[in-house]
């Protein structure tokens, strides 16, 4: 078996708490807003979450391969948040008006934060080889990501950002990843020891591992954070534009 | 509209002294009609020193083994004809055009801000001056690129590459100065009616376009700074020796360098959309798909650089994730085609010679984009990479799509510019000459690099096919100049005797044809209604108005921070890319000095408090200056300035102490970009401080009495000096000692 066919057929990651939670959180929200769920847009929620962590890419990014680590990182902070709160209710309201707008600012943090945060070398080493603190991770991470799309997807549109504002959040939001992964792309720095060549690893990953190269697995981890994580943000900013031009079609409808 | 009533608003003296001063009246101008003329006139001068110099590339490549030009020659050719064409003709001209037009479509009575407008200005010439003053020295030949180590001391030994280096820098400054003039023009200055959504698509892609300026300028300034550091100084930033890299300048010049080929397309694309619909009798197709995909590219632009780069070695891996991006770009140009050309099909195309030129450009600038998407890929790439294959793809996006639409926008707006008619007849000529010329000179070119001709060599051997195939390239090329000729002999005839044109000759809609032709100082006596895109469709056709769009409100944000903001936003991309810079060399520590062992993070800690603490007495100087408490006002203010001049000090101190310990800018890589990190911040802070100075040094003379002091558009500036002071503090004290 080759190292990428080693790859499809390594271990899933039957973890009874993933699977657990996900049929909890479906059960939810069929209870609480039945039919009002959004059930594709839900479907692709525990369809990115299971490929983040039941898949192989689980074990891959336990101290395998920093792209895999990557990889995951981006599904759980950038991708699954936004399915979720796209498979909200549309006519959620979370008493809006009295609410205010997301806090655009802790949004910001939060998400952008996160991914640099989990960075820490100490951190992403104990993240890539403890359980426990891979728990912590992956939630930190949803629940990051959950508060940096509010204000950008929540359906209640009296808690947006402005149009302007919202460009500016995802822009910014895609400048701080850029420099992290030009830094990771075009530098020796070393953020995971865990998945350097000193690592000790399972030896089913051994062929994967020299196919793929340290230094070119860390380039790849850089270039997911600079290139694809910033191509979200854009289509984002493009989602903006389409809603701000939309609300004019809205406008236009009411004049006779 | 007539001339005796628009002109009416000025007193007989005036208009008697501009008369008689018209020089003087020219050469102070601030009015942005006449600026933007200047900026054209500029763009043509430069245009004949661009030309002349390709016209001799083309000369001494028409015949194998010729030798009309020496070697050393042909390489300052080709580095002035490229520096001169991006930086002196393309760029004056489209600003020129946006300069001249925008107040008029959205019903401006002038720029933000004329008077920084004639700054911006006189800033061409200058930088035009500087480049060519390296006649008296020596040319650059290093290529409009400028790669290091060819660039460098070494092998450029005479100052031509400095005269080049500051020239950039200068008309650098020059466009980030007009780019948030356009930008703050655009969102501060629209008349009554005129919202976003309403906006002519001219306004709107020439705003994207000056963004990127704002963002892609300042980094090519930093590069461009460490070159001269290089260079004059000594270090080593781009010499492989003592770990320096020429990777990293290439990565600085095409950050910059990819989004300058959007900078010089959007603007046309911005001609062509208004254009387009005109002479095809129909609104533009899709004007929330042109406005979209304009800021898509605007964005995309900035991740696609590497694709300049398959060549040097970045690694399969690298080359792949760019090739993905640069094809993505692909997708929002093909849409704009699509608008245009969805916008012709079933109208009532009338080809006048505007008209011509678009469509010559959507031709041209398609066949240019598609082999762009050829270069996309990094295997074909290696292939044709600096073969004359990639010179004709380059010119076709810039000559048949830039050149063209400014061609196209020339022979529109020359009505409404001088009041006259171009000569159709001629404009023909010129026309068909200029795509004759166009197509033979670079069409062949393709051929040519496929057959393996590479660029930039002064002279090749009489291989099969070469010699004639360059023959046709150069025959071209004077069928262009010849052109070029036809134009503007049309241009000067027509001044003087050209059918007048009326208010509005091509039955346009939008609002700079509701206006005299020249308009007058003013602009505008009274304008339209404006409730839909077409304003001046719907003044001609009031029982089947254009449906209204969005509603009326126009927000507009208080100038002052406005542009504070869009300089702000400029300055983060330049202390983003030396941060950057500063993190690339030293993300693991050198040899010899470097932060853990030279700089003393308790000191600087110290002195940084009191730049921290001075943002807090200068927001209780503007609280004060608001309660109306001028004591309060100076007190704070002045404290500011000291606590400022005390960090100063310190910086000063810092240097001084490591100077003394032997680690002075050439010491390594560490204290070149040290240096280059906190020097630039020292010169924002001084910039600052002496902005406040004056503040202050006028509130006590006694001005600030009846109007409000600019300190809130200053304070936002020192405000933002001092976050960038917590990003240095933490890359270069804090973190090299936790990692």
């Amino acid at each position: 078996m080759n190292a990428f066919g080693s790859m499809l057929a390594g271990p899933w990651n039957w973890n009874p708490l993933v699977l657990g939670g996900c049929a909890l959180a479906t059960f939810g929200l069929a209870v609480k807003y039945g039919g009002r769920v959004r059930w594709g847009w839900w479907a692709a929620t525990v369809a990115v979450v299971l490929l983040a962590l039941v898949s192989p890419l689980d074990a891959l990014a336990s101290g395998v391969l920093f792209s895999a680590h990557m990889t995951q990182h981006i599904l759980l902070l950038l991708i699954a948040p936004a399915l979720v709160l796209l498979a909200l209710p549309r006519d959620l309201r979370s008493g809006g008006a009295r609410r205010g707008r997301w806090p655009a600012a802790l949004g910001w943090t939060a998400g952008i934060g996160a991914m640099w945060f989990w960075h820490v070398p100490a951190l992403c080493d104990a993240a890539a080889m403890n359980g426990a603190v891979r728990a912590m991770q992956t939630l930190s991470l949803l629940g990051a990501g959950f508060l940096f799309w509010s204000p950008i997807l929540f359906p209640d549109e009296r808690r947006w950002l402005g149009p302007a504002a919202g460009i500016v959040y995802l822009f910014t939001a895609c400048v701080a990843c850029t420099a992290l992964g030009i830094l990771l792309t075009l530098t020796p720095v070393e953020v995971c020891p865990a998945f350097g060549p000193g690592a000790a690893h399972a030896a089913r990953w051994t062929a994967l591992r020299e196919v793929v190269g340290f230094e070119r697995d860390r380039q790849i981890g850089g270039l997911l954070m600079w290139v694809p994580m910033c191509s979200v943000y854009v289509a984002a900013i493009l989602f903006e534009l389409n809603r701000w031009f939309g609300g004019q079609r809205a406008v236009e409808e009411k004049v006779p | 509209m007539n001339h005796a009533a628009t002109s009416s608003a000025l007193t007989p003296e005036i208009i008697a002294a501009e008369k008689a001063d018209w020089r003087l009246a020219w050469l102070s101008t601030v009015d942005h009609k006449r600026i933007g003329i200047l900026y054209l006139l500029f763009a043509l001068l430069f245009f004949v020193v661009g030309g002349l110099e390709a016209l001799f590339i083309r000369l001494q490549l028409a015949v194998p083994n010729n030798t009309l030009v020496s070697p050393d020659t042909f390489n300052a050719l080709f580095t002035m004809h490229g520096t001169t064409m991006i930086f002196l003709v393309a760029m004056p001209a489209v600003f020129g055009f946006a300069n001249y037009l925008i107040p008029l479509m959205i019903g401006a009575r002038d720029m933000a801000f004329p008077r920084l407008n004639a700054l911006s200005l006189w800033i061409i010439p200058l930088g035009g001056a500087l480049l060519h003053f390296s006649v008296f020295t020596d040319v650059p030949k290093a290529g409009w690129f400028a790669y290091p180590p060819l660039s460098s001391r070494a092998y450029s030994t005479s100052l031509g590459v400095d005269y080049w280096i500051v020239a950039l820098l200068v008309l650098g400054i020059g466009s980030v100065a007009t780019a948030v003039n356009i930008i703050v023009t655009v969102f501060t200055m629209r008349a009554p009616g005129m919202t976003l959504k309403r906006m002519p698509l001219f306004v709107w892609i020439n705003t994207v376009a000056s963004f990127i300026v704002v963002f892609a300028l300042p980094v090519l300034n930093a590069g461009l700074v460490m070159l001269l550091m290089d260079r004059q100084l000594g270090t080593n930033f781009f010499l492989a020796r003592e770990g320096g890299s020429p990777v990293l300048w290439q990565h600085i010049f095409w950050a910059f360098g990819h989004p300058e080929v959007y900078i010089l397309a959007l603007p046309a694309f911005a001609m062509i959309s208004e254009i387009v619909p005109v002479f095809s009798r129909k609104p533009i197709f899709g004007y929330e798909f042109v406005v979209g995909s304009s800021v898509a590219i605007g964005f995309l632009s900035f991740g696609v650089w590497a694709h300049h780069m398959f060549t040097v070695g970045l690694g399969h891996t690298a080359d792949l994730f760019f090739a993905i991006a640069s094809m993505l770009i692909a997708i929002p140009t093909g849409v704009k085609v699509l608008n245009w050309s969805a916008t012709m099909f079933r109208g009532r195309v009338i080809t006048t010679v505007p008209m011509m030129y678009a469509i010559a450009f959507l031709l041209q600038f398609t066949l240019g984009g598609l082999s762009g998407v050829t270069h996309a890929s990094p295997a074909l790439d290696w292939q044709t990479k600096n073969s004359y294959y990639l010179v004709a793809h380059f010119h076709y996006v810039i000559v048949g799509g830039v050149v063209f639409a400014l061609l196209g926008a020339v022979t529109y707006w020359f009505p409404k510019m001088t009041g006259r008619m171009l000569d159709e007849r001629l404009g023909k000529w010129t026309f068909w000459l200029m795509v004759l010329g166009f197509n033979g000179t670079f069409m062949i070119q393709h051929y040519l690099g496929f057959i393996g001709m590479p660029r930039r060599v002064y002279t090749y051997p009489d291989f099969e096919h070469w010699g004639w195939m360059n023959f046709v390239s150069t025959v071209g090329a004077c069928l262009m100049g010849v052109a070029a000729l036809t134009l503007v002999f049309n241009m000067l005839r027509s001044l003087r005797r050209g059918a007048v044109a009326g208010d509005n000759p091509w039955n346009a809609w939008t609002l700079e044809w509701a206006t005299s032709s020249p308009p007058p100082v003013h602009n505008f006596d009274a304008l339209p209604p404006i409730r839909g895109r077409r304003p001046l469709w719907d003044v001609a056709n009031p029982d089947r108005p254009d449906p209204k769009i969005g509603d009326d409100a126009v927000r507009s944000p208080d100038r002052l921070k406005s542009s504070m903001w869009t300089l702000i936003a400029s300055e983060a991309a330049f202390f983003g890319t030396l941060l950057i810079v500063f993190a690339y060399f030293n993300v693991q520590p050198r040899p010899g000095p470097n932060a853990s062992n030279s700089l003393d993070l308790f000191t600087t800690g110290i002195f940084s408090v009191c730049l921290f603490a001075s943002s807090f007495t200068l927001w209780r100087a503007e609280v004060a200056e608001a309660r109306g408490s001028r004591g309060g006002f100076i007190g704070w203010l002045g404290f500011t300035i000291a606590l400022g001049a005390v960090f100063m000090g310190g910086q000063a101190f810092e240097y001084w102490e490591l100077y003394r310990h032997g680690v002075d800018v050439t010491a390594n890589l560490f204290a070149s970009s040290f240096y280059l990190v906190t020097g630039f911040h020292g010169l924002h802070v001084i910039g600052g401080l002496i902005a406040m100075g004056i503040v202050l040094g006028l509130a006590m003379a006694g001005d600030f009495r009846e109007r409000r002091s600019p300190l809130v558009a200053i304070g936002l500036y020192w405000h933002f000096v001092d976050i960038v002071w917590v990003a240095v503090l933490a890359t270069v004290y804090v973190l090299p000692r936790i990692l």
